[in-house]
């Protein structure tokens, strides 16, 4: 269970970092919803749960944030990347490709 | 993850330990605008505002949850769990001041007296020495059968002879050891610098601070070569001589100082942690012999020897190889190494030999106090468990699991403990110098007494540990059961643990009772010995005449008779006598001694001598029992005359009165060394030699007039107090010869007490630590019995209401508490037998099973048992019947 929720964790981190490196600065609902729409509504996440996201990403300071006003006049924290959150945003994408690689790998080998 | 992102993660939760109420509001506000933005999503998508709010909150899954989420994830959850407990801990002790108040008192004693004995432990036997490798390091003794000697020193060409022969050191360094009182060191004085300053020196062989491995903070040590005489006259300085004489001077090394009126080289200055063998010493010169007379010096013993062992050499092999090269020696010189052998001992345990029994002794009993002390908290605890019940049910009802309450209770001791442990170190630390002064003639003259890390390392683990003994099981007991039980069951089996902590603080103090009613009984019996001499209304100075300008025997005795002539002379000196050798410092000079009459092949061995002026044992107050005291006409040209003290006459001259013994003759030396007669005038009674528990030894005195000795130790008998007498004296001296220092000044009552500090030390310790623990378990005993009474209230109304006569309940009031007592006795008792037997060699004239010594210790203990009863026992008599049947 607890390798299960790691790997969300970590895949959930990736998303938002992504996320932001693509999007410049948003806030907290500006992120959740965005990934809903690329994910085009396959990933169906309480839009709560980005929180213990953003939570462990400013402890790491891979993202910062600052209080700001919305479009719409609301006061929102806002969220952006930093220099460590891009370097760790390549690592880890680099490293999702190999992973997701050697699986894909992996499994049309089993096909067979 | 990166190191730094591990680190930062770590700092914010660090950080989010304080200030969780602002970081609460704002991720509340944070959650409000992520909704806020939902519902207008909704709402522009055409849902009326309730509905949107609604669905708002199910696709942002339960606020709540996602705060405490954040909250847990945002900081040290162990952390902020401990400070909440700690908070609510404070709160508890705040709540039950008494109990708190006892139980923190108590464990800043236990704490405190646990840390005060290990700062005094740590400075004598677990500090390592300030040489380096220490544990290389070993003395060398010789023995002796014949002689009766077990840890002598060595004679120098013994020494030299070991240093060639031996493979097991790398070297072998010899110190000047001529008497045994302090570290041995000589008195030399200082002039040039002010007043004329009494200064302790230490010969050395030249090897001897490289055999230690010491580095001089300043200059250099000594050469191989300067060992010898006449090839430099050089000074090592200690740091605290340095200071205290020169001022710390940067320039010390290369200048001359003067030492008894001659001009020594300053070569070097030790670090401030160096000391050999005692710190008293305060300056180190080469003994400087010439080689013939080291080597001709096989009879008489005066060397402290210290080796390094060569680095893979055990001590045993080491020991085996000078066994060995003893042998040869004893083939080689069978004239006086007949039955020589050698003894090793580790230098540290060497050094701390004479004090280690009383200080294993006082940590093994501070460390049964410590216990009782944590089970009388155990005690206390188990009491307001039950008071504190409702309050731990109530904790229980609202979701407190048994791992969270132990947790919280456990939290409370640790607390309680922390505070106990603060005060107790800090009041080891004020006691500090008090207690290094009070054990200053108990441990040895190396060991500093101090409150260093290892000591707060000490208090710390005390503290932590304390917790452990006292709290678990009352936390266990308090932390069981439920609403429904906790009043019936759990508190009926939690009596009878109370029980047993009584039982096991009282068998733990008996035993310490029982320890301390002997060691008192030893010192009294110790106080109550004669030493031979009065000690009042005396006091005692060493004077040494300086052979630089008092060059030639005559001038010194001239110099020494005419200073006691003038003293004598000064209003309130009844008397003024004067010895090579003080009662209670050891002694000088041992040697053979031959009987007239005896057939050639027995002599007697190791008879020791004192030169005395011919008013010492009149100002001494030593008894004559017969014969005559030493004239001034017993001067070199008469015939040599001796005074022999009581056990010599007895041992020497079996079966002749004291009386008979005037007359005879005797040599000091074997039969074939065909000395010179000495005919015996008198005969004194014994004085103590080596200490007050010890017997004294054959003794032959010569007088001054025949046998020269410098330094001289001067008795002055006086009616005018000390400080009086000792300011005539000094005028007078420094009249005389204004380069003269008086040093080891003292009064007699000083000598004989210091003789006695270490028995006095231990014995005040155990006394203490044992009064301690008796009223410990008297707490614990009234604790328990007073909840009885309390608890029984209604029982006890209704016997009385039916009759019970006051003197029956108070009766049954105290069986129920002196059971415990009596089965804790027992089990003390049956321990205290074993353990005192250990306590043999710190006895004195009395034996360690000692019957009184229990009579007194079960005493002392029934009675301040009952005086706990009694109380309780009192107040369940005074039960109104109406009041305790209305109150339930």
């Amino acid at each position: 269970m607890a390798d299960k929720s790691d790997i969300l964790q970590g895949t959930l981190d990736l998303m938002v970092l992504q996320t932001l490196e693509a999007m410049g600065t948003l806030h907290g609902y500006g992120i959740a919803r965005r990934i809903e729409q690329v994910s085009e509504d396959v990933l169906q996440l309480n839009q709560g749960t980005i929180y213990a996201s953003l939570l462990r990403l400013q402890q790491r300071r891979w993202i910062s944030a600052s209080w700001g006003t919305s479009d719409n006049n609301r006061k929102a924290k806002y969220y952006a990347i930093t220099r460590a959150g891009r370097k760790q945003l390549a690592e880890q994408t680099e490293n999702w490709e190999r992973i997701a690689g050697v699986m894909g790998r992996l499994l049309r080998l089993a096909d067979r | 993850m990166p190191l730094s992102a591990r680190f930062f993660a770590l700092l914010s939760r660090v950080r989010a330990l304080f200030g969780s109420r602002r970081l609460d509001a704002e991720f509340g506000r944070e959650i409000d605008s992520h909704l806020e933005m939902l519902v207008d999503d909704y709402v522009r998508r055409g849902l009326p505002p309730e509905q949107a709010r609604r669905e708002a909150v199910l696709r942002f899954g339960g606020p709540m949850q996602i705060q405490e989420a954040n909250r847990d994830h945002r900081g040290l959850p162990f952390v902020e769990t401990t400070l909440q407990d700690i908070r609510y801990g404070l709160r508890a002790l705040r709540k039950y001041p008494a109990f708190s108040a006892i139980a923190i008192a108590t464990l800043a004693v236990g704490i405190g007296a646990g840390t005060s004995v290990f700062s005094v432990v740590g400075a004598v036997l677990l500090r390592p020495l300030p040489y380096r490798n220490p544990g290389e390091l070993v003395r060398i003794f010789e023995t002796n059968p014949l002689r009766r000697w077990t840890r002598n020193i060595a004679a120098p060409a013994n020494w030299a002879d070991w240093q060639v022969r031996n493979k097991s050191f790398t070297g072998i360094a010899a110190y000047e050891q001529f008497s045994n009182n302090g570290s041995g060191a000589s008195e030399m004085f200082l002039t040039g610098f002010g007043e004329p300053q009494g200064v302790k020196n230490l010969g050395v062989s030249g090897n001897f601070f490289e055999v230690l491995g010491a580095v001089p903070l300043l200059g250099r040590t000594f050469t191989e070569d300067e060992q010898y005489e006449g090839k430099a006259r050089v000074a090592v300085l200690s740091y605290g001589l340095w200071q205290a004489a020169f001022g710390g001077d940067p320039h010390i090394v290369g200048k001359t100082i003067t030492l008894s009126g001659r001009g020594y080289d300053v070569v070097g200055v030790m670090p401030r942690a160096f000391f050999f063998p005692g710190r008293d010493v305060q300056i180190w010169t080469p003994f400087g012999y010439t080689p013939k007379r080291i080597a001709d010096s096989r009879r008489p013993h005066w060397l402290g020897v210290v080796a390094r062992l060569k680095p893979g050499v055990t001590f045993e092999q080491a020991r085996d190889d000078m066994t060995g090269i003893a042998r040869q020696l004893e083939q080689q010189y069978p004239d006086t190494n007949t039955q020589m052998g050698v003894r090793l001992e580790p230098l540290h345990g060497s050094f701390a030999s004479e004090s280690r029994t009383a200080l294993l002794m006082l940590s093994a009993a501070v460390g049964l106090l410590f216990l009782i002390v944590c089970a009388n908290i155990a005690n206390l605890q188990l009491g307001r468990a039950v008071s504190r019940g409702r309050e731990l049910s109530i904790r229980r009802a609202l979701g407190a699991g048994r791992p969270r309450l132990l947790r919280q209770l456990l939290t409370e001791s640790v607390l309680l403990s922390l505070i106990g442990g603060a005060l107790g170190l800090a009041a080891a630390a004020l006691g500090r110098t008090m207690l290094s002064r009070f054990a200053a003639d108990a441990i040895p003259l190396f060991a500093e007494v101090q409150i260093d890390r290892s000591v707060l390392f000490f208090a710390v683990a005390l503290s932590l540990c304390a917790p452990i003994l006292f709290g678990i099981v009352p936390a266990l007991s308090s932390s069981r059961g439920d609403l429904v039980t906790e009043r019936s069951e759990s508190t009926r089996g939690n009596q009878g643990l109370r029980h047993a902590l009584v039982a096991a603080e009282v068998a733990l103090s008996i035993v310490l009772v029982v320890g301390a009613v002997l060691l008192v009984r030893s010192l009294d019996r110790l106080q109550d010995v004669d030493p031979g001499f009065k000690q009042e209304q005396a006091v005692t100075f060493t004077l040494t005449l300086p052979s630089a300008r008092y060059a030639d025997p005559a001038s010194r005795y001239r110099g020494f008779l005419e200073i006691e002539r003038r003293v004598s002379e000064q209003a309130g000196i009844q008397a003024i006598g004067a010895t090579s050798v003080l009662a209670l410092r050891g002694f000088g000079w041992t040697g053979d001694t031959t009987i007239e009459g005896r057939a050639a092949t027995d002599y007697e061995r190791d008879t020791r001598h004192a030169s005395v002026t011919t008013n010492y044992f009149g100002a001494m107050g030593i008894r004559m029992l017969a014969g005559r005291p030493f004239e001034l006409t017993d001067t070199r040209d008469q015939p040599e005359v001796a005074i022999v003290n009581h056990s010599l006459a007895r041992r020497y001259f079996r079966g002749l009165s004291d009386a008979d013994v005037v007359g005879k003759r005797i040599t000091y030396g074997r039969p074939q060394d065909n000395a010179r007669w000495v005919t015996i005038v008198g005969v004194v009674a014994d004085e103590k030699q080596e200490g007050m528990d010890l017997p004294a030894e054959p003794t032959a005195y010569s007088s001054i007039g025949q046998r020269q000795q410098n330094p001289l130790t001067y008795v002055v008998r006086t009616s005018i107090g000390p400080e009086a007498a000792l300011a005539a004296v000094r005028a007078q001296i420094r009249d005389f010869d204004k380069d003269l220092a008086l040093t080891q000044v003292a009064t007699l009552q000083e000598v004989v007490d210091g003789a006695m500090a270490g028995a006095r030390f231990r014995t005040t310790l155990l006394a203490l630590f044992a009064g301690i623990a008796l009223l410990l378990a008297a707490l614990g005993i009234y604790g328990v019995l007073a909840y009885f009474v309390s608890q029984r209230a209604r029982e006890i109304g209704i016997r009385v209401a039916l009759g019970a006569q006051p003197s029956g309940v108070f009766r049954m009031v105290l069986r129920q508490g002196m059971l415990p007592v009596v089965l804790g006795a027992a089990a003390g008792v049956a321990v205290a037998v074993p353990m005192t037997t250990l306590l043999r060699t710190l006895l004195f004239g009395v034996q360690p099973i000692d019957p009184p010594t229990y009579a007194i210790a079960l005493t002392a203990l029934a009675g301040i048992a009952v005086a706990a009863c009694a109380v309780p026992a009192l107040r369940a008599t005074r039960v109104d019947p109406l009041v305790a049947l209305r109150d339930e």
